[in-house]
């Protein structure tokens, strides 16, 4: 008999379960409450056969049968006030309403590559290093192996403040500095604003470089072209393609350009790399034993690499932006995009 | 450097395509920049041959002339006085398109139509003031185009040419790289074997007074000369790489430069005073007026070709008109030197005078090459100027180098590169470009590079060219081996991307600015003359005005960026950077660089969220202090306090300028640009700024991150809404109840500030918010009302008000 009673009451709670799932609009709720609250409901029934069951049990079945009800009440009650609310409100709800944002800033574009290529690096375990913007023609040239009269001073369009101080033409300063006041090994990468007297639809005056270098004994240029193919793949795609070539830079021997396969024709040939496939994206070299003599380190002992990256031409690259004076006019038109 | 395949052919065969030679000598460290065929806008240009001229009826000048074009006849009107019947001229028919956007129409000249145009090589842009049309001597069939009949359908290529390499600054060095390629053998029209040895010279003397400004001096003298212009192959060579042909005798000199490299300059030897050439540095006061037409003063640091009397040439850099080749020439004395790299660039920059010749002996000349560069000239000059050279002639070869030996180790080579290549390798390698290869020991090898490989002066050289001749791309890819350090975080870059952070979470957008800003700002700043702020580092040689002194604030290009924003129709900005600004320190001393953080806030408060919801209010002071508190606090900072800026700067409006403190440190201002500022800067509308020193921000200490347990027991507002006299700080009745350190007092909020109506005049209502919570206990009503009647108390005996009636 209580088995049967704990029987009937589970059966209620599924039943009335159903119903309630059931109940799709406010038409629906009395017959419900009728059903199961009103005085013939099955609780009623339930109570009345109570009194048949053992005295020993009758307190427990009660207090089942109580807290089904008291529980079927509460959720009876969320339906109809969730039904009381939407009701009133559900043809008022405008869902194509745009969302409520609250507004955000961005960074520079620059700023985001810069970052993205010095993460890359700082996950290689390079550090990060930053030198002055105006820099003596010494550090600039001269510990650089760039002495005065050097017709590679040509390449190199030069801002003077006076006879011997500059604005940087390059971050590469940072590698006689660095190498100065530290011994190696040395993992460093130097990114900064670097200015030369150039300014056309592809040179502003200034703009961004990421120099880096690595000393160490027995540092090899196949480990220049394995730290740079990581590099690229990360900063591309795995699959891009690279190819290194000779080149010439008075601070590193042998030099080397590094082009990636052109990234706006797939290597088919375009205006942008002119119809080459290719795209020069950064310099590259054995640090010159010359350099390492002037901070004197042992040539013989120590050997390095040395790479140096425009900013803004990766950002070109990788944000299709085709003219570089946007950079620095502050449109917000232009940094909303990025 | 540019040349055109054709040429390079003549010194080495290959069979590469243009763009295939291009891509080999890219990959050889020869960078090709351009490959194009020459005058391709010349290509619908076609050989026409005159039939007949007849005098135009109506003009004394013109003849309408029947021409031949292939197949086609063509009757076209023609002004020149050499149209006659025989000969054969470019003819442009219409629709074709000459240089200079010149489209060739039908028409009628004077009642005569005319069928296209007969082209002068002026029109065509094949030289810069021939008369008449262009006779084509030697064609004898029309219809074809004209690059044809011409030779000139060429592709040039165009190489970049690094510093390093100046032997590849001649068609001939550039084929010696491309024989080294395709193993094909060099074809010289001149080899140092078979060249004549100069002893001495009769008829004239040449005295070099400092042989190592002039290690090699080669002179010849010609005779019977007959000066006229050059024969076409000539003329073409110079014209297919963009230079000018001038006459025959210094079209050989200059082809001759641009075949070997070797610069060269003839004098008419009649206008040289005792037939003398006498090298030597310039005397003061001298002057000499170049081949240019520029008279340009000299100075004692300048190395001078003269003769007995006068200074005659620039060496290395360019001749006198003094002493020219004209067309009454006769006798010329031919000048083969070779000069210091140093002195040639420092008289080039001096005279602000660039030159093909300067820009050879900037790099570097091959003092060998000297006397085969003069054999090759006097060779063409005998043949197409009708001259005979005189026997003899000087060669003072007294400052040429010896060749020199250096040693190559395989193992530092191996080292160097992470290769494993044995003596052999390299030493095949080194061969294959005339470099002299010898073992001197297991690991050592003596390398004696050829004289015209100036460049190779160190083992470092001779590995960079193992490297090349290997090639990059077949050396292989490893990662270095480096011990495992800690890579150190700066400081300041980790605070920057805090800051950045924060800024753009307050809807603000990052700007970049350049360094240098115009003079002007100062002046715009409102900046008094005796203000140092005035002080720049001012750069010597600016591309512009605006961008001639590094600047001292973040302020006025931010103020130039909103500017530009709402002359593009974009009000609402919010900007900052970070950046260095530059204060001088004295001449031949770096400034001190110091690095700054700015914002600018403009327009309306929430332009940039959507209008439905936000309402657009303009930004006014309280947004600038809310960005300010917000940075300051989320960086964690104690302390954060803004105290009035009593002498703040000329451009900031008096009323609205607060300085901003942080643990006990001021750190930086904010206010509102003056209304005078603002219209320096041609704007309209109100600018907030926050400018902090960020070296100063770097230098803080955040307060450290500790847990305070979650409160137990509940908490208990009361609002106080109390009439106070309009001069009242309510900033302040707010710092007077914190001050107060009541323990229950755990927030004091401001809620509302409120003047006008049902508000006695000279009266505003302040609503403050406390909540009370205890740590230790549920709070009574009692506690409560007794703690909050004594602040209520407190406030409105402090700032005279009283409560207002709600």
């Amino acid at each position: 008999m209580p088995d049967q009673m704990e029987h009937a009451l589970q059966e209620l709670k599924d039943e009335a379960a159903r119903d309630l799932a059931a109940i799709a609009g406010a038409d629906d709720l009395e017959p419900f409450r009728i059903k199961y609250f009103g005085r013939k409901s099955p609780f009623a029934q339930l109570m009345r056969q109570l009194g048949d069951a053992p005295a020993e049990d009758r307190p427990r079945l009660g207090q089942l049968a109580n807290e089904l009800k008291k529980e079927l009440q509460l959720h009876f009650d969320e339906k109809k006030a969730l039904l009381a609310h939407g009701a009133g409100e559900a043809s008022d709800i405008d869902l194509t309403l745009p969302g409520r944002m609250q507004p955000q800033g961005k960074l520079h574009p620059v700023t985001q590559i810069m970052e993205e290529i010095c993460g890359i690096f700082e996950g290689l375990g390079f550090t990060v290093a930053e030198g002055p913007d105006i820099e003596t023609d010494f550090y600039n040239f001269e510990a650089l192996n760039i002495p005065a009269h050097h017709p590679a001073r040509d390449m190199h369009d030069t801002f003077y403040v006076d006879d011997s101080i500059l604005l940087r033409t390059h971050t590469s300063p940072m590698q006689a500095r660095v190498m100065e006041t530290q011994k190696p090994p040395l993992r460093v990468i130097a990114p900064g604003k670097v200015y030369r007297c150039d300014s056309d639809i592809t040179h502003t005056p200034m703009f961004h470089q990421v120099e880096g270098f690595l000393v160490d004994t027995n540092v090899s240029f196949a480990d220049l072209k394995g730290v740079l193919s990581v590099f690229i793949a990360k900063m591309f795609d795995e699959t891009t393609p690279i190819r290194f070539r000779p080149s010439f830079f008075p601070f590193t021997e042998p030099s080397a350009e590094v082009d990636i396969g052109c990234v706006m024709c797939n290597s088919k040939g375009c205006r942008v790399c002119k119809q080459t496939g290719w795209l020069e994206i950064l310099g590259a070299g054995m640090i010159d034993p010359e350099v390492f003599k002037m901070v004197d380190y042992d040539p013989e002992i120590y050997s390095g690499f040395a790479f140096g990256l425009g900013v803004e031409r990766i950002a070109m690259l990788k944000y299709g932006i085709n003219d570089i004076r946007l950079y620095y006019e502050n449109d917000l038109r232009f940094l909303r995009q990025f | 450097m540019k040349f055109t395949v054709d040429w390079l052919k003549q010194y080495t065969d290959f069979t590469y395509t243009p763009q295939e030679l291009a891509d080999r000598l890219t990959m050889a460290g020869l960078e090709v920049d351009a490959v194009c065929e020459i005058f391709a806008e010349l290509k619908d240009v076609k050989v026409a041959e005159i039939l007949a001229a007849h005098p135009h009826p109506e003009a004394d000048r013109l003849q309408v002339c029947d021409v031949q074009v292939g197949k086609d006849a063509f009757r076209i009107v023609c002004g020149a006085p050499n149209a006659r019947p025989g000969i054969f001229v470019p003819v442009a028919l219409p629709g074709v398109v000459l240089p200079g956007d010149f489209k060739i129409k039908k028409s009628k000249i004077r009642g005569q139509a005319s069928d296209g145009m007969l082209c002068s090589a002026k029109e065509l842009g094949l030289s810069k003031d021939a008369e008449g049309i262009m006779e084509l001597a030697g064609v004898s069939t029309s219809g074809q185009s004209i690059l044809e009949a011409l030779g000139l359908n060429e592709t040039l290529i165009e190489v970049d040419l690094t510093p390093n390499r100046p032997d590849c600054a001649s068609v001939i060095g550039t084929a010696r790289e491309v024989a080294a390629m395709s193993g094909n053998p060099l074809h010289l029209p001149v080899t140092k074997d078979t060249l004549p040895i100069l002893k001495g010279s009769k008829t004239f003397k040449v005295s070099v007074d400092d042989q190592s400004l002039c290690p090699r001096y080669v002179a010849r003298r010609m005779t019977g000369v007959t000066v006229a212009p050059s024969p076409w192959w000539l003329q073409k060579r110079l014209i297919s790489v963009g230079q000018r042909p001038i006459n025959n005798v210094v079209d050989a000199t200059n082809f001759v430069m641009l075949e070997f490299g070797q610069p060269l300059h003839a004098f008419d030897f009649k206008k040289l005073a005792k037939a003398e050439i006498i090298v030597r540095p310039a005397r003061k006061g001298e002057k000499i007026t170049t081949l240019d037409g520029q008279e340009r003063e000299l100075d004692p640091a300048m190395l001078m070709i003269c003769d007995a009397e006068k200074p005659v040439a620039v060496a290395g850099v360019m001749g006198g008109g003094n002493s020219e080749v004209d067309d009454t020439t006769t006798e010329i004395l031919l000048e083969s030197a070779c000069f210091n790299a140093v002195s040639v660039r420092k008289t080039a920059r001096s005279l602000n005078l660039s030159t093909d010749a300067s820009y050879r002996f900037e790099r570097g000349v091959d003092p060998h090459l000297a006397p085969v560069a003069m054999e090759r000239l006097v060779q063409i000059l005998t043949d197409i100027a009708g001259a005979t050279v005189e026997m003899g002639g000087i060669d003072l070869a007294a400052g040429v180098p010896s060749p020199v030996e250096y040693t190559l180790r395989v193992s530092q080579t191996n080292r160097l590169l992470g290769t494993d290549f044995n003596a052999e390798k390299i030493s095949s390698y080194l061969s294959a470009i005339e470099m002299t290869v010898r073992q001197i020991d297991a690991d050592t090898l003596g390398v004696t590079p050829p004289s015209f490989r100036i460049d190779i002066e160190r083992e470092a050289d001779l590995i960079e060219e193992v490297t090349r001749l290997h090639g990059y791309n077949e050396i292989g890819t490893t990662l270095p081996v480096v011990p495992m350090s800690f890579a150190e975080r700066d400081a300041g870059r980790s605070l920057k991307k805090e800051v950045a952070d924060i800024l753009m979470a307050n809807s603000c957008y990052e700007a970049i600015n350049y360094s240098f800003v115009s003079p002007e700002h100062a002046d715009h700043l409102g900046l008094a003359g005796d203000d140092e702020r005035r002080e720049v580092v001012t750069i010597l040689n600016p591309l512009t005005e605006d961008q001639s002194v590094m600047r001292r604030s973040l302020l006025p290009a931010l103020l130039e960026n909103v500017r530009r924003n709402i002359n593009h129709q974009n009000g609402d900005v919010r900007l900052f950077e970070m950046g260095k600004v530059f204060i001088p320190k004295g001449a031949g001393k770096q400034p001190h660089e110091e690095r700054r953080l700015a914002v600018v806030l403009s327009g309306r408060r929430y332009g940039q969220a959507p209008a439905l919801y936000f309402e657009q209010n303009a930004t006014d002071f309280a947004d600038i202090k809310g960005v300010a508190f917000s940075l300051l606090k989320e960086l964690r900072l104690n302390q954060i306090a803004f105290a009035p800026d009593d002498h703040h700067a000329p451009y900031v409006d008096s009323s609205q300028a607060l300085l901003l403190t942080a643990n006990g440190e001021t750190i930086g201002q904010i206010g509102r640009f003056s209304k005078q500022c603002l219209s320096n800067f041609a704007i309209k509308q109100d600018v907030y700024f926050i400018d902090i020193d960020f070296d100063a921000l770097t230098a803080l200490k955040p307060a450290p991150k500790r847990f305070e347990p979650l409160p137990k027991y509940p908490s208990v507002q009361r609002d106080i809404a109390i009439l106070v006299p309009v001069s009242v700080a309510a900033g302040e009745m707010v710092a007077t109840i914190w001050d107060l350190k009541d323990k229950l007092v755990e927030n004091v909020e401001l809620f509302d500030v409120y003047r006008g109506k049902n508000i006695d005049e000279g009266f505003k209502s302040v609503a403050i918010s406390v909540t009370y919570r205890s740590q230790e206990k549920t709070l009574q009503e009692k506690a409560v009302a007794k703690v909050h009647q004594r602040i209520v108390d407190m406030v409105m005996s402090r700032f005279g008000g009283r409560l207002r009636e709600v």
